[in-house]
């Protein structure tokens, strides 16, 4: 993967950049947002890592601009400020995705992994499939090996979630994010909570787990290798 | 008082004002007091002339003047400083009886100086003349009394306008400076307060008159930003503390860590623990910042019509089974058929009530029954989050949401002490009055939102 990350801090720069590397990915960096703008256009990169706070240019003029010259590569936002309008600024100025500082690396990693594999808007899919498992979306029903797999409402979207990104990390705030619309950290196991009641149904009567737990990171759906 | 800042006053201009009016009123009345007196004088003084006139004219009897010049005689011997005059002169000239010499006059009436007639003196004379069978008889007054009245008035209205205009500017003054004094006490007020004395108010007179309506006002705001500059000089030394034990903690534990490695020991427990600490730190910092965010009332702007059963449906179908796995029961009464649409910001009321849930799942034992209501009371709508766990002392009630406060008993459960304080400052947001009640045991939050 070809990453740009567009950030002053060289702390953070060279944190970022060495956990890219060890994942085999290819991470370039730009410190001003100018420059950045010029680089994002001419190159092609899987995805842009945009700090909000830049020299020259700030973060949201610079994705801004970006689309309006037509760049529609993701952008994922990395920011100290994390007040609710931030995000929604971020977000309604073109961003895909939006990370506050300080964070953990696994969690920058499964949001780049998220976005540069992102399926196309158009794709219409009816149903998913991992493995044995599917889940059909028209008629709300999961089935595995044949049979009927009961779901309440919120498990039903946690599982059609995790199988949009299989084979993918997905974190614990992805999850909160996405499945439950929570922008904010429970003090509660909720996620443990509806992952191992997911699993129970799922996996427990089955003789091949797909979902796994990443450890401190989150967890992954994927078939047996 | 320095006149100069007497000058700028603005009672003090007013009452210069009301002064310079007052004066002008006085001068305009006087003028015309003046000239109806003396037009009233003038008229007497004629009619007097004339009446002397007509005393002598009627002694003539045909073609003959001698009772004529005897009438003006008796009448030139009566008069005193000339105070009337009387000329009787034959067709052809010879005076017939006279105490001025001849001098010629139209006829009717005429005004002539005494010097005309030969008599010193600043005064004039009304003159009437007119033929009295062949002869011309003229008799004059003078208006000297006339003058000398005109003079006392004009005096008198001197003085009165001197009176009027010192009265007024003094007056003025004086009341001036009282309202100056307490537009002073005002501008006192304001600068003890911005020199940092936030506890200064304005003193009331308590005469409900507008200065005192608008120092209230003033004192009202005051109050209000007194109390905003207090909770966040609260929240800085509650930072401070709060924040500085999980740094020092965290500073430990790095410290442990760098000893251990020294002495080639595994260090991956220690590093670990500085992650969580480090952490902790930050979600303090976050919900710190969120809190202010919320306080700030910005996040007004963004509010929509929410279905609030919808928005608590959901948090059932998240908590239910979280309770669930913490050994105790969560339950909904949501009330059937009614309305719960309010005006609100859905993420923030989603994390008001995951707050209040996951604060009684977190602090009430295993076996505890938490039921979430929601109804409609008149035109409110309402909901209770109860629970019949441990409670806490009613001394206690008034404080939880307070920020980073804690009870000394989840002193050493994880939490940053803040989840209360913006279930609060969400509410507050929200126009949400909530209420914490003893349940008997355990406790209820009661809230109830604006009649929309």
């Amino acid at each position: 993967m070809r990453i740009l990350l567009i950030e002053d801090d060289s702390r953070t720069t060279a944190y970022v950049m060495r956990g890219f590397g060890e994942n085999g990915h290819q991470c370039e960096t730009l410190p001003d947002g100018q420059d950045a703008l010029y680089q994002a256009t001419r190159e092609t990169y899987d995805v842009l890592i945009v700090d909000r706070m830049l020299p020259g240019l700030d973060g949201l003029a610079l994705v801004r601009a970006l689309r309006a010259a037509g760049t529609m590569t993701p952008v994922l936002f990395l920011t100290a400020v994390s007040g609710v309008d931030d995000r929604v600024e971020g977000l309604d100025a073109g961003g895909d995705d939006y990370l506050v500082k300080p964070f953990a690396f696994s969690e920058l990693l499964a949001r780049v992994n998220a976005l540069a594999r992102r399926p196309p808007a158009h794709a219409e899919v009816t149903k998913l499939r991992v493995h044995d498992l599917e889940l059909d979306l028209i008629r709300r029903r999961v089935v595995r090996q044949g049979q009927v797999v009961d779901l309440q409402p919120k498990e039903f979207k946690l599982l059609e979630y995790l199988m949009r990104n299989q084979a993918r990390v997905v974190t614990r705030t992805m999850l909160l994010e996405r499945v439950w619309g929570f922008n904010f950290d429970p003090k509660t196991s909720v996620v443990d909570t509806h992952i191992s009641r997911l699993r129970s149904k799922i996996d427990k009567p089955f003789d091949v787990p797909l979902l796994h737990t990443i450890r401190n990171t989150g967890y992954s759906l994927h078939a047996p290798s | 008082m320095h006149p100069l800042k007497l000058l700028r006053s603005t009672p003090f201009r007013l009452a210069l004002a009301f002064a310079l009016l007052f004066v002008c009123a006085f001068l305009l009345s006087g003028f015309v007091t003046f000239n109806l007196i003396k037009k009233e004088l003038d008229a007497r003084y004629d009619s007097h002339t004339k009446e002397l006139f007509q005393v002598i004219s009627q002694t003539y009897v045909e073609s003959d003047i001698q009772d004529v010049i005897d009438a003006t005689r008796t009448h030139i011997a009566a008069t005193t400083e000339k105070r009337n005059i009387f000329l009787l002169q034959a067709a052809d000239g010879r005076i017939l009886a006279a105490n001025i010499p001849s001098v010629p006059v139209p006829d009717g009436w005429s005004t002539r100086p005494g010097g005309d007639f030969g008599i010193h003196g600043d005064f004039t004379y009304r003159i009437f003349a007119a033929n009295v069978g062949a002869d011309r008889l003229i008799i004059g007054t003078n208006n000297e009394e006339t003058d000398e009245l005109q003079e006392i008035v004009v005096a008198s209205f001197g003085w009165a306008l001197l009176v009027v205009i010192a009265l007024a500017i003094g007056g003025g003054a004086l009341i001036a400076s009282r309202a100056q004094r307490r537009l002073d006490a005002v501008r006192d007020t304001m600068g003890r307060v911005s020199h940092g004395e936030l506890s200064a108010r304005i003193p009331l007179l308590g005469r409900g008159d507008d200065v005192d309506l608008l120092s209230n006002d003033i004192n009202i705001a005051l109050e209000r930003l007194s109390i905003v500059v207090e909770s966040m000089r609260q929240v800085s030394s509650d930072i401070a503390h709060d924040l500085k034990t999980p740094l020092n903690h965290l500073r430990m534990t790095l410290e442990e860590a760098a000893l251990k490695q020294s002495q080639g020991q595994p260090v991956a427990a220690e590093l670990e623990a500085a992650m969580t600490e480090a952490t902790e730190i930050d979600e303090t910092f976050e919900a710190l910042l969120r809190i202010a965010q919320i306080e700030s009332g910005a996040r007004k702007s963004r509010f929509s019509s929410i279905n609030l059963k919808v928005v608590l449906t959901s948090l059932m179908e998240v908590y239910g089974d979280v309770a669930d796995d913490a050994g105790q029961q969560l339950t909904a009464d949501f009330e059937a058929n009614s309305g719960f649409t309010i005006s609100g910001d859905r993420e923030l009321l989603t994390q008001m009530y995951a707050n209040l849930i996951e604060n009684a799942i977190r602090h009430c034992p295993s076996g505890t029954r938490i039921q979430l209501s929601l109804y409609r009371n008149g035109d409110k709508v309402c909901t209770v989050l109860q629970d019949n766990g441990l409670g806490i002392a009613h001394e206690e009630h008034a404080k939880i949401f307070r920020r980073l406060y804690r009870l000394e008993k989840s002193r050493t459960s994880p939490g940053t002490g803040l989840g209360l304080s913006l279930v609060k400052a969400i509410a507050d947001l929200h126009g949400v009055e909530i209420r914490l009640e003893d349940a008997n045991p355990g406790l209820r939050f009661v809230m109830s939102y604006p009649p929309a």
